[in-house]
């Protein structure tokens, strides 16, 4: 009897094995496709997309050059531009928002409320209700280059970031800060030396999560940069495939796969920070 | 080394907005302690006045809610005084901030600094004075041979035990050498053998370090055990000041009766009849003479015969063929003693009995007679709860 | 009697420099949020071309807005969208997540493959998916441009691939807090294995669930990237009137056309619907965050 429950729950375990493998390979092919296309010619994209790139179809690297002069704009800027938005707007929403999000649990004056209640509710409006006027606001104030756009990441990102650092300071007992101000730091200092040190398993939670907002992102920069000028590789993508007329598939899978490369071994490396922001942003949010 | 001197000091908590209307609207909120609300707030210590000697060990002591803890956090400066003056070292500091009173003091949570070693948590306070580094290192490493925490010096504060991360933070209080040293609550989130070996280290600091004390505690022993004198604080008021002695052998009403001594004070209704210079308490038709010194003092005030509230700790009662009558309820076999569990009349009371004048233990439901001596009576008023030789 | 100036310690020194620690994100926030959230709300109710000579009208771009067929088309296509991901999306990333806290080997593994599609961008999704279900359609001769069903499940699709993860580590963070010893009483209570998954463990974890339900929901409606990235509204039902109605074109992509597209709509009229769209949204942000306290409070 005992015998048979336990043989049948090794039987489960081991289909179970077998379905989870199965999705796994599911799960993982399109990546794969996207591999194969990028070395194939454009018209075998189309008519032959599960297939290895054979001797007719093989394009060697023609696609990746192609996709990164594609326009007269070269695609490594692009990259530039991605890596310098992200970057910027990550450091300025991580400094900024957990200084406010302090003085806020602590302070909790009236103003201090009032910023609060807008952060969390700015946290449920949909991007669509400011799109068309923030992009003229940050076109009259000149936050349409990647240098200046990242102020406009701070304003319209900081309230899911205020969010998560207050809660977090307000588990911190205050007796800790009471202790620094009685070894002799005045505020500034109790915050760069004590608190944001502690912060720490949070500013990476958060960082987390606004790389992943704004290396992605497509609709705030597409309208707020000058798109002449400047284009992040989510818009150069879409400027590929999105242009009429004749799409290069190939060239545009070429791109695609440079874009989730630097995704991918960025997830790899610091998976377990990632997947535990991820859902402490989620359980918040 | 400072004297510090507390006149007339009150913490009133003003409302939170709204705060006023919920308690108006909401019925009766939990009320967990009786203090006192005024319009402008609730307040959590009034008519505090305490001169501390230099290198006086003062201990505050009182249930939840006393206003003990607000009345450390006022003389260490992280909460503001609203009215009343405090001097430290003949210095009025009343606006000054902690960090310039010269103090130091340790959490009940300990409120390490996680991020930094134990040698770097010691030693911050000293970096931010600007000291050499080299007086930093001999400061540090002398608290902590004191405090017997060399070993742990590299640690975090995570990877300590509860006792260890309690000496770090003493071991962070002591390397400032303080004028006064703030001690809230130390002990009290370690396990109850760790707390008895802690209270015989700070008895064995004050030693190594002459400094004022002011240590905050609920619990009576370590109040007993620690206090060169004693505050004893409810609903914001100060019950009693005096020494441990004084406290436990005349305590200046019931609420300091009941809150010293353990296992608590038996309470009797009781008659109080004077007869000339004479009390005598009578209870049950049993009648206790008191002792010359009581009568002495009821005397001076000129105390009448009245309906009173008698109180006689446990240990002061005797087991006597003669006396009133009481029936054993439970009987707890203690090892050096035997504490019983009476009822007389309609009330409880314990008595504890050696053991070593004890011919077999006594059985539950068995009478037996108890008496007591006129010197351990204490007689309080019925109207005010005041003992009546004050 | 003297009178103190001091609040409390921690309120008047950190107070003197408000302007450092709120002064940028203040600042920030005006201009990337509330002015424009103002100004958006003000404009719905203005006919204008040009933001400075926006003239208030009342709440005609909102009858314009409501009268909109793409527009009703656009709630209707989003909502029934929103539900069948929901309802897939949680089920899946539920059973995915119960297998993996069961003990099975390579569950990690497991785990960082089903989470890895979530941080490709909506814009990169569209095109993987866009080219591997042409590559599967082309040999039926037609493709996913072609019928708004394809278009309908193709999204699910790509929605079940980028979320399923995301939801699975929801579940198991839910999954992994329901104590061992719960469990192991309803074992021995004789509870089998599906009586103890639908009696103990589901009731355990309704707080995950209802997260999940709620991110799911408001994802499904918030859907803008991967929406125009797939088929940008494609097919195509060309009204009487001469007017197309995009037959995949979700609530976001709708207003984001109405804005920018070539149709002649005055912008007034796109922003009364970012408005509804928005009062969509934090309704149902609301409607989660008052379920979330009313279970805060029953615990």
């Amino acid at each position: 009897m005992k015998q048979n429950s336990l043989s049948g729950e090794r039987r489960t375990k081991v289909i179970l094995q077998i379905v989870l493998a199965v999705i796994c390979v599911i799960y993982i092919l399109p990546v794969l496709t996207v591999v194969i296309n990028s070395f194939k010619q454009n018209t075998y994209v189309k008519s032959e997309t599960f297939a290895l790139p054979n001797e007719e179809s093989w394009n060697g690297l023609e696609n990746f050059i192609k996709g990164m002069t594609f326009g007269n704009y070269p695609f490594w800027k692009s990259v530039l531009y991605s890596v310098v938005i992200t970057v910027a707007s990550t450091a300025l929403i991580l400094v900024f928002t957990s200084m406010a999000a302090w003085y806020i649990a602590r302070v909790n004056s009236f103003f201090c409320k009032v910023i609060y209640f807008l952060c969390v509710f700015s946290m449920v409006v949909p991007f669509q209700m400011v799109m068309f006027t923030l992009s003229k606001t940050a076109d009259k104030l000149h936050l349409n280059t990647p240098w200046s756009i990242p102020v406009v990441y701070l304003g319209f990102g900081a309230g899911l970031a205020i969010f998560m650092f207050v809660g977090f300071v307000k588990s911190i007992p205050i007796s800790i800060e009471e202790s620094a101000a009685m070894d002799g730091c005045g505020p500034v200092r109790t915050f760069f030396r004590i608190v944001l040190p502690m912060l720490k398993p949070t500013l990476i939670s958060v960082g987390i999560l606004e790389i992943m907002w704004v290396w992605n992102d497509y609709l705030l920069p597409y309208l707020v940069l000058d798109i002449n000028e400047y284009r992040t590789i989510p818009i150069h993508i879409q400027y590929l495939k999105g242009s009429y007329g004749t799409v290069d598939l190939g060239a545009t899978m070429a791109l695609i796969l440079l874009s989730i490369i630097p995704v991918i071994v960025f997830y790899l490396s610091c998976q377990k920070h990632i997947i535990k922001g991820v859902a402490a942003g989620a359980v918040k949010g | 080394m400072a004297e510090v001197i507390l006149k007339n000091i009150k913490k009133v908590y003003p409302y939170v907005s709204g705060e006023k209307k919920k308690r108006k609207k909401g019925g009766e909120p939990e009320k967990k302690t009786n203090l006192q609300i005024t319009d402008e707030g609730v307040v959590a210590v009034q008519k505090f006045s305490l001169d501390i000697a230099d290198k006086e060990f003062i201990v505050l002591v009182g249930p939840s809610g006393c206003g003990k803890s607000t009345t450390l956090r006022m003389v260490a400066g992280l909460e503001e005084i609203s009215d009343g003056e405090l001097y430290i070292d003949g210095k009025l500091v009343n606006d000054v901030a902690p960090k310039d009173r010269d103090i130091a003091m340790v959490f009940q949570n300990y409120a390490l600094y996680p991020h930094m070693t134990v040698y770097d948590n010691m030693a911050f306070s000293l970096k931010l004075k600007h000291m050499p580094k080299a007086e930093i290192d001999r400061k540090v490493r002398e608290a902590a041979e004191i405090l017997d925490i060399t070993q742990y010096l590299d640690r975090k504060p995570k990877a300590l035990s509860g006792g260890q991360r309690q000496r770090v933070a003493i071991g962070r209080a002591i390397v400032r050498a303080p004028k006064v040293m703030l001690m809230d609550e130390p002990l009290s989130n370690l396990d109850a053998k760790l707390r008895n070996q802690m209270r015989a280290e700070i008895i064995k600091l004050r030693e190594h370090i002459n400094t004022t004390f002011i240590y905050v505690t609920h619990d009576q022993t370590e109040a007993m055990t620690l206090g060169d004198r004693i505050v004893i604080m409810r609903d914001g008021y100060i019950q009693q000041i005096g020494t441990p002695q004084e406290v436990f052998n005349h305590p200046a009403n019931l609420f300091v009766a009941g809150f010293i001594g353990m296992p608590v004070m038996n309470l009797f209704d009781a008659k109080l009849i004077r007869e000339g210079q004479h009390y005598f308490v009578e209870l049950d038709g049993h009648r206790v003479h008191l002792s010359e010194e009581k009568c002495a003092r009821l005397a001076a005030k000129n105390v009448e015969s009245q309906d009173v509230t008698l109180g006689v700790r446990p240990e002061h009662i005797d087991l006597a063929e003669d006396g009133v009558s009481a029936r054993i309820d439970v009987s707890e076999m203690m090892g050096s003693s035997v504490h019983l569990h009476l009822s007389a009349g309609d009330r409880d009371m314990i008595v504890i009995v050696p053991t070593v004048d004890m011919q077999g233990l006594p059985h539950m439901g068995d009478t037996v007679c108890f008496s007591f001596k006129g010197n351990v009576a204490h007689v309080f008023s019925k109207e005010d709860d005041k003992n009546l030789e004050f | 009697m003297h009178r103190n100036p001091i609040k409390t310690f921690w309120k008047n020194p950190t107070r003197r420099w408000a302007l450092l620690f709120l002064g940028p994100v203040t600042a920030a926030f005006f201009i990337g949020f509330v002015w424009p959230f103002i100004q958006g709300i003000w404009l719905s109710l203005c006919k204008f071309r040009l933001i400075s000579d926006a003239q208030f009208i009342g709440l005609d771009n909102f009858t314009k807005a409501l009268e909109d067929p793409t527009f009703r088309h656009a709630f209707w296509y989003t909502a029934l969208f929103a539900v069948v991901s929901l309802v897939l999306i949680n089920i899946l990333a539920f059973a995915v997540a119960y297998v993996l806290t069961q003990g099975i080997k390579g569950s990690n593994i497991y785990r960082t493959v089903f989470f890895m599609p979530n941080l490709i961008g909506g814009i990169v999704l569209g095109y993987i998916w866009s080219m591997i279900f042409d590559g599967i359609l082309s040999h039926y001769g037609t493709s996913i441009l072609m019928e708004t069903k394809f278009g309908f499940w193709g999204l699910i699709i790509l929605m079940l691939w980028q979320q399923i993860g995301y939801m699975m580590i929801i579940y198991i963070a839910g999954l992994q807090a329901v104590p061992e010893d719960m469990l192991e009483a309803a074992r021995i209570d004789g509870a089998n294995r599906w009586q103890t998954l639908f009696r103990v463990t589901i009731p355990n974890v309704m707080p995950s669930i209802t997260i999940c339900t709620f991110l799911s929901l408001t994802n499904g409606f918030k859907l803008f990237d991967q929406n125009m990235a797939l088929t940008a509204g494609q097919p195509f039902i060309i009204q009487p009137d001469g007017s197309a109605v995009k037959t995949t074109e979700m609530l976001a992509l709708n207003i984001y056309n109405t804005f920018y597209g070539s149709s002649n709509t005055s912008p007034g009229v796109a922003q009364a619907k970012a408005v509804l769209f928005f009062i969509l949204v934090a309704g149902l942000g609301l409607l989660q965050l008052s379920y979330t306290r009313k279970r805060e409070v029953q615990q």
